[in-house]
């Protein structure tokens, strides 16, 4: 009976792939017209799919080769539609092979196509195809809903055709399940619509199931009128398939109601077809039929011929049976494993993606936390270095005022003023007072200064001598040059930054000179520095290196540090030289040249 | 002659400024010395002297008291201080003269040759009220610059001041009302007294009030553009330094 049944699903199959295709060609108008337009376009596709529609029930292996070129050609043109339409043309042949996995996997494949696409028609067509798997592995659940989506979807797009086959297909599972009540109402309603639509294929497949119904139900009597409606309809339409299992059941079924004449008539009538056709499964039903009549018309010799026909028969249509059985089991087994497989790599995806997710973010945690260390401790060094040179600045700040306003200085200059008091010079003593106020004010007010002007400087240090001279009793005398191209409103310097080796001059080389000495201050310009010169003609630093008291070396380093620091902020490359030189003391000093504006 | 009093409340300072203004006998007369903001208010309206010097610090008080204490001051006032930057500045604002001690001989000199010409015009009062305003300190404030011009003392609102401009020995300085000032003092002085945060040397010729800076032009050093539409030159070593201070307002 199940071969039956399955053959009913493919005569619906085969109409489906016809349906959307080209419905009208023949095969060989289709295949001339894929020798005449090699244009590998949707033209071609729709082709070629059609062609092996065409092919499908007589040479399903053919067909697979056509089928083929259209899934090519669509992922060619990135047709998606055309894809999916030769998708399942090649799960249709499949199916047709009874290779059920593979038929499977492609209108899998294809109903992901489509549902991607929304194109709800061919995503129907296709949930009729699976459900028509399901219900060759009796998995009658899903394919009752398989079925019911595909007719959901044709009442609702008004598909009459589509809603005759979905119900007939419900109508087939609950046949199988021998539930024939539940089926029979999806018939009628069928039937119905197949006289509206006049289809007499439908119509003839549809009684013969109706009638096979009646039979289950043991109403016997409708069930023999329907079969007979069924021999009708095929006869008319010439399908010797439906009519040789129509021919069958009439004879069963008379048989049963015990009109062996009936029954004789109608199975030798279907054995000459189905010998005609070579259908091995209806000669081995009309052989039992006439078995059953020949025993009855105690034609024991016919009898046992006909019954040893029939069991051959059967045999090898139950070999048949077995083999698509065991097909059946091992496809199930089959996909049972890859469904553990599946389900196996899907954890396993599954662990691998958590493990990388873990170690992605332990990472990311540790990289976070490692920038932070590091920029924390980076940042530490460098607010160290920050503050050590502030320190560093400030430091120099204060050492630079105090060796412009030394101890030595002051005292002396007072004393200097106390002399002249005592010698009653109230003038000088006066000029001397003025003198030393005012440049202490200056140093005091420009101590705050980083910079000032070439012309205040020149102003302080010439305040300066001119206060030394007075001590010396003029014995010092001083030239202060400046080139023209450094213009002194304009160009800055340190405030004072000369004055220690000024104050070197005076004290170690001119001071211990009897007859006194000259300084000479030059600033001339280049290579983005001034070029300060302090020269002196006094005893030199031979004579004054053995007594010398450290104070002055001190001076010195201290002008070295201001000199490094403003090194380090403006980028520059300032430095000092002492040099000694014929008859007295040279000290070359580059500072960078920096203008106010 | 000039009748002067001399405010102190250290005698060797009164010696040694006697001494020096015994020079100046011929123009200038000193009545007597006081030591106390007290006896000082009493002596000046009994004598009416033409100038005060006064020192700044007088025992517990100070010379702006004694000042304080008079409605209207028809006298010329030289401050006498020995070191006091924050005084010194005010005074600069006020263009009210001083001089710092120990007073040098050519100091004095000058002060005295100022006073002879200034005598007559007596806008004391005004500037001693400018000194006073600019020591109040409440949010909001506007410090009052005293300018002298040829036409006499021009007071200015520091806030409503948008630019200055140097022009040789002189300084035009360009008010929000329109105005244009021009004056003898050099805009270098202006530069050391007004507040380094609001005004800014942008060009050897113009210090601008930074409040007035509506956009900078990019270029080699580039422009300021000021609220009155003004664009000025910035120069190329200014540029960086003032455009972190435009960011910071």
């Amino acid at each position: 009976m199940s071969y039956q049944l399955k053959r009913y699903f493919s005569f619906l199959l085969l109409f489906l792939i016809v349906a959307v295709c080209h419905a009208q060609s023949t095969l060989d108008s289709l295949k001339n017209e894929l020798i005449e337009n090699t244009t590998r376009d949707t033209l071609r596709i729709k082709t070629l799919i059609s062609t092996s529609a065409e092919l499908t029930y007589t040479h399903p292996k053919s067909g697979l080769s056509y089928a083929d070129e259209a899934l090519v050609i669509s992922q060619e043109t990135n047709w998606k539609k055309g894809e999916a339409l030769a998708l399942r043309q090649k799960g249709n042949l499949y199916y047709v092979q009874a290779d059920n996995l593979r038929a499977l996997d492609h209108f899998q494949k294809a109903l992901r196509l489509s549902v991607d696409l929304g194109d709800d028609e061919l995503s129907s067509t296709l949930n009729s195809n699976i459900g028509h798997i399901h219900a060759d592995l009796k998995e009658y659940d899903k394919a009752l809903e398989r079925y019911n989506a595909f007719l959901t979807f044709a009442e609702e797009s008004n598909n009459i055709p589509n809603q005759i086959r979905g119900l007939s297909n419900i109508a087939i599972v609950y046949n199988d399940l021998e539930n024939y009540e539940e089926g029979l109402p999806y018939l009628e309603k069928a039937l119905k619509l197949a006289e509206q639509e006049d289809n007499d294929f439908f119509q003839a497949a549809i009684i013969n199931n109706l009638a096979l119904g009646y039979k289950g139900l043991k109403e016997y009597q409708k069930s023999l009128e329907y079969y007979h409606e069924a021999k009708g309809i095929a006869e008319s339409i010439g399908n010797k398939y439906i009519l040789t299992s129509a021919l069958n059941s009439i004879g069963k079924v008379n048989i049963l109601l015990g009109d062996y004449d009936a029954a004789e008539k109608a199975g030798k009538e279907a054995l000459s077809l189905s010998q005609e056709t070579g259908t091995i499964e209806w000669q081995a039903d009309s052989w039992e039929v006439l078995s059953k009549v020949y025993e009855h018309q105690k034609n024991s010799v016919d009898a046992l011929d006909a019954y040893k026909k029939h069991i051959s028969y059967r045999d090898s249509v139950l070999n048949e049976e077995k083999k698509a059985e065991l097909a059946r089991k091992e496809m199930q087994f089959e996909m049972e494993k890859q469904q553990t497989a599946a389900a196996q790599e899907i954890e396993h995806q599954q662990l691998v993606k958590n493990g990388y997710l873990t170690g992605a973010i332990l990472l990311a945690i540790l990289g976070i936390a490692g920038y932070f260390f590091y920029k924390r401790r980076r940042d530490e060094i460098e607010k160290k270095k920050i503050s050590d040179f502030k320190a560093k600045v400030a430091e120099t700040e204060l050492k630079a005022l105090r060796s412009q306003m030394n101890p030595h200085f002051i005292f002396n200059s007072l004393n200097s003023i106390s002399d002249l008091i005592t010698k009653n010079d109230t003038e000088n003593a006066n000029e001397y007072l003025i003198k030393f106020s005012k440049l202490t004010r200056s140093i005091l007010e420009n101590s705050e200064k980083k910079w000032i002007s070439v012309q205040e400087d020149q102003e302080l240090m010439e305040l300066y001598m001119q206060i030394e001279s007075l001590r010396l009793k003029n014995k010092l005398s001083y030239t202060f040059q400046v080139d023209d191209d450094i213009v002194v409103e304009d160009t800055l310097i340190p405030p004072l930054i000369l004055q220690p080796f000024i104050e070197n001059s005076i004290w170690h080389g001119l001071a211990k000179k009897p007859e006194g000495g000259h300084i000479n201050i030059t600033m001339k310009k280049g290579d983005g520095l001034i070029h300060c010169v302090v020269e002196d003609n006094g005893v030199g630093r031979s004579k004054t290196l053995p007594i010398q008291d450290g104070k002055s070396s001190m001076g010195v380093k201290i002008t070295r540090n201001r000199l490094e620091i403003i090194n380090t902020l403006e980028e520059t490359k300032g430095k000092i030289d002492l040099l000694d030189i014929e008859g007295g003391f040279r000290v070359e000093m580059m500072i960078p040249f920096e203008l106010q504006f | 002659m000039l009748k002067a009093i001399i405010i102190d409340d250290e005698q060797h300072c009164i010696d040694r400024l006697q001494l020096l203004l015994g020079n100046h006998s011929e123009t200038i007369q000193v009545l007597g010395s006081y030591s106390s903001v007290e006896v000082g208010k009493k002596e000046i309206d009994r004598l009416k002297p033409d100038v005060v010097f006064l020192d700044i610090q007088l025992n517990e008080d100070t010379g702006f008291d004694l000042l304080s204490q008079f409605e209207r001051i028809d006298f010329e006032v030289i401050f006498t201080t020995a070191f006091d930057n924050y005084a010194i500045q005010a005074f600069k604002f006020s263009a009210l003269d001083y001089l710092l001690k120990p007073i040098a001989e050519d100091d004095l000199e000058q002060a005295v040759k100022k006073l002879i010409k200034q005598t007559g015009l007596r806008d004391t009062s005004q500037r001693i009220e400018t000194l006073f305003h600019n020591f109040k300190r409440e949010i909001g404030h506007s410090k009052k610059l005293a300018i002298p011009t040829m036409e006499g003392l021009v007071m200015v609102d520091v806030d409503k001041i948008i630019r200055l401009q140097s022009d040789v020995n002189y300084t035009h300085i360009f008010i929000a009302t329109n105005t244009k000032i021009t004056t003898s003092k050099t805009l270098k002085f202006f530069e050391e007294i007004l507040d380094p945060q609001q005004f800014f040397r942008t060009h050897k010729s113009h210090l601008v009030n930074l409040k007035y800076v509506v956009s900078y032009i990019k270029g080699k050093g580039g422009y300021v553009v000021l609220s009155n539409g003004s664009k000025l030159e910035v120069a190329v070593r200014r540029k960086d330094l003032l455009l972190q201070k435009l960011k910071t307002i």
